[in-house]
C-alpha cells in the first residue's frame, strides 16, 4: 500500500489543514475498497502496476485536492478562464502576492507620497500576470495534469506524529523562557526593565498588597502550561486530552486576567505619581492583551474539540 | 486542451443530473465507493474525483448527513439524505418530470 500512501500524501499536502485528515481517511477507505474489489475479481493481490492504474484513474492529486477545496468557484469573463480545480490555488497565490506587494509598497509609497499610482500599477500588473498564467494553466491542464504517474509520486515523509514537531518545540521553548523570565523578575528586575531597574529604589514604588497572590497564580499557571507542553512535545498525552487540559488552563488564565484587570492600582509612588500611573496603564494594557490571546486560543481549542467530536475523526492514518 | 462542443454540452447536461441521481440513491445509506458502484449498476458511471467532493458539497449544503462508522473492521463515512435533502429531492424530481415531459413533446413535434 506504499503507492496508496504516497498518493494520499500528495493529495493531503494540497488540502486545507482543518479538513485534511477527514478527507484523506475517506479517500483511503474508498480506494482500498475499490482495490479489494478488483483483487476479488482477479482472485489475487494487485501488482504495483494495477494499483497505479487505479490511482491514475482516480485522478491527479492536484485536481482531486482542488475539487475538495472550494466547491465550484471559478473565474469567468463571459467564458470560464479558471475552473474550480485551479481556482483555489489561483486565489491563494494571488492573495499571497498582493499581500507581500502591499506590505512592501505601502510604506515605500507613503515615503515618496505617491500612494495610488505607486501601489495600483504593480497591483494591477500582478493580478493580470497571475490571472493570465492560471488561465493558460487551466486551458492546458489536461495536457499537463493527465500525464502523471503514481509511481513517480514523492516518497513518504516520516509521519509527523512520531516525534516532536518544530511547532511543539517552539511552543515549549517559548513557554519555558516566559516562565523563567517572569519567575526571576522579582530577584532580577533588570531582565524586565533593563537599565531602568537601577531607578527602582529611588522611585519608592509600593506594590498592591494582593499582587503576590496573583503573581504566584500566574507563575503557577505558566508552570502547569510548561508541564503540558513538555508532555505534548513527546506526545505522551493523546491529542484530545492535551487540548482539553490546554482549554482548562486557558479558562483559568482568562479568569485570572479578567479579575486582575479590574483591580489596581498595581503600584503607587508617593513621589513619582506620573511614573506610577504610566506603569499602571502599561500593566492594564498587558493584562488585556494576555486575556485576548488566551481567549483566542481557548476559542480555537473549543472549536477544534467540537469539530473533532462532530466528525468522529478516525486516528490519523498517514 | 479544447474539448469539443459535444463534450462540453454533455458535461453541462450531466452536472445537474448527477446531483439528482446522487440524492435519489442516498435515500438508502451508502459510503462513497458503494454509492459509486450502485450508480454504475444503474448505468450512471461517475468519476471518483467528481463524486466524493460532490458528497462533501451536498453535505455542506445540508442535503446530506454523514457519520463515521465501523464496517468490516474499517471506519467508513456513511452518507444519507437529510430531512432537508428529502424535501429538495422531491422538488427536484417534480422539476425533472416537468422538464422531461416538455422535452418529449418538443422532440415529438420536431421529430428528433
Amino acid at each position: 500500500m506504499n503507492l496508496l500512501n504516497r498518493y494520499l500524501q500528495a493529495v493531503g499536502r494540497l488540502l486545507p489543514k482543518a479538513r485534511r485528515d477527514d478527507i484523506i481517511a475517506e479517500l483511503r477507505v474508498n480506494i482500498l475498497s475499490q482495490m479489494e474489489d478488483r483483487e476479488e475479481e482477479l482472485g489475487r493481490p494487485l501488482s504495483e502496476d494495477e494499483q497505479a492504474e487505479i490511482l491514475r484513474h482516480h485522478g491527479n492529486p492536484t485536481i482531486i485536492a482542488g475539487r475538495y477545496r472550494e466547491g465550484n468557484l471559478g473565474l469567468a469573463f463571459g467564458v470560464q478562464l479558471i475552473g474550480p480545480e485551479m481556482f483555489p490555488f489561483y486565489k491563494n497565490i494571488l492573495v499571497l502576492n498582493l499581500s507581500i506587494t502591499l506590505l512592501i509598497l505601502f510604506p515605500a509609497s507613503l515615503i515618496v507620497r505617491a500612494v495610488f499610482p505607486g501601489i495600483l500599477i504593480p497591483l494591477v500588473a500582478q493580478v493580470s500576470i497571475i490571472t493570465l498564467i492560471f488561465a493558460l494553466l487551466d486551458r492546458y491542464k489536461g495536457a499537463v495534469l493527465d500525464k502523471w504517474d503514481p509511481r513517480k509520486l514523492p516518497a513518504l515523509k516520516a509521519a509527523a506524529e512520531e516525534g516532536p514537531t518544530a511547532r511543539n518545540i517552539f511552543e515549549f521553548i517559548s513557554v519555558a523562557v516566559g516562565t523563567a523570565w517572569l519567575a526571576l523578575t522579582p530577584q532580577w528586575p533588570y531582565i524586565m526593565l533593563g537599565p531602568g531597574a537601577l531607578y527602582l529604589p529611588a522611585l519608592d514604588m509600593k506594590f498592591w498588597p494582593r499582587w503576590p497572590l496573583f503573581y504566584g497564580a500566574i507563575v503557577t499557571l505558566l508552570c502547569a502550561e510548561l508541564v503540558l507542553r513538555f508532555f505534548t512535545l513527546f506526545r505522551w498525552l493523546p491529542r484530545r486530552q492535551a487540548r482539553i487540559l490546554d482549554l482548562i488552563l486557558r479558562g483559568i488564565g482568562v479568569t485570572t486576567g479578567v479579575i486582575l484587570y479590574f483591580q489596581g492600582p498595581y503600584v503607587v509612588s508617593s513621589q513619582y505619581q506620573d511614573v506610577a500611573e504610566w506603569a499602571n496603564v502599561t500593566f492594564h494594557i498587558s493584562v488585556a492583551v494576555a486575556v485576548a490571546i488566551h481567549l483566542w486560543r481557548a476559542g480555537w481549542l473549543l472549536f477544534s474539540l467540537i469539530r473533532e467530536r462532530h466528525q468522529m475523526l478516525p486516528a490519523r492514518q498517514y | 486542451m479544447n474539448e469539443s462542443p459535444f463534450e462540453n454540452l454533455k458535461l453541462e447536461l450531466r452536472r445537474g443530473c448527477l446531483v439528482l441521481a446522487v440524492l435519489a440513491q442516498l435515500r438508502a445509506e451508502h459510503y462513497g465507493y458503494t454509492l459509486r458502484k450502485a450508480l454504475a449498476d444503474e448505468g450512471l458511471e461517475i468519476e471518483e474525483s467528481t463524486l466524493y467532493p460532490l458528497l462533501r458539497r451536498l453535505e455542506t449544503q445540508g442535503l446530506l448527513t454523514s457519520e463515521w462508522r465501523e464496517e468490516d473492521r474499517r471506519n467508513k463515512r456513511f452518507y444519507r439524505l437529510s430531512k432537508e435533502g428529502k424535501v429538495v429531492l422531491k422538488q427536484l424530481l417534480e422539476e425533472w418530470r416537468g422538464m422531461d415531459e416538455s422535452l418529449r413533446r418538443i422532440f415529438q413535434e420536431s421529430k428528433v
